[in-house]
């Protein structure tokens, strides 16, 4: 079943007198419970890409369609409950509020959402410990590692139960090891939990591990791959 | 709620100096506002202590219809009969809330120690009644010698510069002449009982004080020219000259009635000025607390502009962006006004234990410096003060909580 679709998908920026054309036709199938990277050169739109299929971006022209919505006619406000209750978002910067711990990062969608606080507390405790930071859970993120804080952001992304989690170079500003921790766990929750992971990516550890794999050139699709 | 207040109070703490300059900013326009009216409330209530009680004006006075129109041409067509004035002392002594109504006549003249003769002017009135009506307030003007009194009719209170110029002191002799109703000239012996501060050099040199007796026979009447009536609150004057004109009317009194604010014109113009320099100053304060909210919150938005592309990215609304600024707006708000309240107690106390005094453009005697605190005024100024810093906030984050949300995440 398919869970994002997107039709001849344009998108460009305006820059001075010039045009970009980031995105030129992106035709788009993604299933539910995938774990599907994009790859590409700087420049090649996978950012983009992800923006739109994330819905905090609109294209220039085309559709898309999440989980059957048409994203185009949603209000401001219904795409802010869609993000918020169905998608998930790793940053390539981990992109915690600095004021508070990783368990008030990881409650932030909660609350946003409306829950209480015990409910959201209690989540966000287990999404932590699934990402192996049960013990760090009051710790602020200038005092974390760059791993600690990728993982929390994970957290974060899960803590709604979202459909989908897109990720925009999870792994780029990471050692090694702790790149290799990341793609085990997202790895876990999409085997695991059936999750939807859309992520854009340099990184050839966690293209070797993908099995819908999309080439991204020049703002299209240049080439399409899935494994078994 | 309480997740987002703890956020904004987190947010506040971000950036100290900046939180404590704004902060000063606000506390500091607070207290000078909050000062500044602390300061003509006691200057309100001292005009109007002074007006009620220290010029014997009460709170009503009764004129016969016309007689501050048409008075002076003929006087004695719009002044009260003896009948008159004991049917209108009745009727108004029976209204609950009054505690005494009494006739006054005031009169205009030349007294004279023999050497040198000088105008004066004065009010005949009734000592034991005037004594209710200066209450407590006699106590700040004090009179040198004895006070009218009936035992006596012929001593008088003379102010201290008239006194001064004629070389008077209590126990001396002078004489008065005034223009009878009929327009004869009439003179009379007087004996200074007393001399008394009227407050305001402007009266100094020339008030005097007559029992009402006295100031009738120098008139050669028995008439009055108004009744003057003290009632037990000040609030209920507007309300009681309602009710008393319509039972005098009743009664078959021909009257029209002045509330004290309306005859004493010194409360009225020093009220209006003062009310002018609260609003310049209001102004001013108002101007300088918004603008430097505004640039505060201006900068904490441009700096959080990429936390905001994240909060929004994570499903909070456009609304939700504002709230949260506009709590934290709100917190710098009323973080400010409670430091402005503490320098108003400060500065208060100061006063108090140093009583510092200065003398009123127009005064002749030294008054305390005297700042009052009146919470529900200061309460009301928290509100607004809270309010501003809210919605200058909302200013500065309307723009950032409409940003396109790839922009703001990609803001550094």
């Amino acid at each position: 079943m398919a869970l994002i679709e997107m039709k001849n998908i344009k998108k460009d920026y305006v820059l001075g007198e010039t045009i970009v054309h980031a995105l030129r036709g992106i035709d788009l199938r993604i299933d539910k419970g995938e774990f599907a990277a994009i790859w590409g050169p700087s420049g090649s739109g996978k950012t983009t890409l992800l923006n739109l299929i994330g819905v905090i971006d609109e294209p220039s022209e085309g559709d898309i369609v999440i989980a059957g919505k048409h994203t185009l006619s949603l209000s401001d406000n219904q795409k802010s409950a869609l993000r918020n209750e169905s998608i998930g978002f790793i940053f390539q910067n981990f992109s915690l509020i600095p004021v508070l711990s990783a368990i008030e990062n990881v409650m932030l969608p909660l609350q946003i959402k409306g829950e209480s606080f015990s409910k959201t507390r209690e989540k966000a405790l287990i999404r932590l410990k699934e990402v192996g930071l049960g013990e760090l859970v009051h710790k602020r993120p200038f005092k974390m590692s760059g791993g600690q804080q990728q993982r929390v952001a994970i957290a974060r992304a899960l803590v709604n139960d979202p459909y989908l989690v897109i990720a925009d170079e999870p792994t780029a500003n990471l050692d090694s090891e702790n790149a290799h921790a990341i793609i085990d766990i997202m790895r876990e929750l999409n085997e695991k939990d059936g999750i939807t992971f859309i992520f854009s990516t340099h990184d050839q550890r966690l293209l070797d591990r993908v099995a819908h794999l999309l080439h991204l050139e020049d703002g299209r699709i240049a080439d399409e791959e899935t494994r078994r | 709620m309480i997740r987002w207040i703890k956020l904004a109070v987190r947010n506040i703490k971000r950036n100290k100096r900046r939180t404590i300059v704004t902060l000063l900013a606000i506390a500091v326009g607070f207290s000078a506002i909050s000062l500044f009216y602390g300061y003509t409330v006691r200057i309100y209530w001292y005009l109007k202590e002074g007006a009620i009680r220290g010029e014997s004006l009460g709170h009503l006075t009764i004129y016969k219809t016309g007689r501050l129109e048409k008075g002076k041409i003929d006087p004695e067509k719009f002044m009260f009969s003896q009948d008159e004035i004991s049917k209108i002392v009745d009727c108004v002594t029976q209204e609950k809330g009054v505690i005494l109504a009494t006739p006054q006549i005031h009169v205009n003249g030349l007294v004279t120690n023999g050497t040198i003769s000088t105008p004066f002017i004065s009010q005949g009135i009734v000592p034991k009644d005037d004594k209710v009506i200066k209450g407590s307030w006699g106590r700040l003007r004090p009179v040198t010698g004895d006070k009218l009194n009936d035992r006596k009719p012929y001593g008088v209170e003379v102010a201290k510069d008239l006194a001064k110029l004629l070389n008077l002191e209590p126990g001396k002799d002078a004489v008065v002449m005034a223009p009878t109703l009929s327009g004869q000239i009439n003179a009379l012996d007087i004996q200074v009982a007393g001399v008394f501060d009227t407050g305001m050099a402007a009266t100094n040199d020339k008030l005097m004080r007559l029992t009402f007796g006295f100031a009738q026979s120098l008139l050669d009447t028995k008439m009055a020219d108004k009744v003057v009536v003290l009632l037990n609150d000040t609030g209920t004057t507007e309300k009681m000259r309602s009710s008393l004109l319509a039972k005098l009317t009743g009664a078959g009194v021909d009257a029209e009635i002045k509330t004290w604010d309306e005859i004493s014109l010194y409360y009225a113009r020093s009220k209006r000025l003062l009310d002018v320099i609260l609003l310049f100053i209001f102004f001013i304060v108002f101007i300088i607390v918004a603008m430097s909210t505004v640039n505060t919150m201006g900068m904490v938005v441009l700096e959080r502009t990429r936390e905001i592309g994240i909060l929004r990215a994570l499903g909070l609304k456009q609304r939700g962006v504002l709230l949260l600024f506009t709590i934290e707006g709100g917190f710098l708000g009323i973080l400010g006004s409670f430091a402005g309240i503490v320098i108003h107690l400060i500065v208060c106390t100061v006063l108090r234990i140093f009583s510092p005094t200065y003398i009123p453009p127009s005064g002749s005697t030294p008054v305390r410096l005297w700042v009052d605190f009146v919470p529900e005024t200061l309460f009301i100024l928290v509100a607004f003060m809270t309010l501003l810093s809210s919605i200058t906030a909302i200013i500065a984050a309307r723009r950032a909580s409409r940003q396109n949300i790839v922009n703001a995440l990609g803001h550094v």
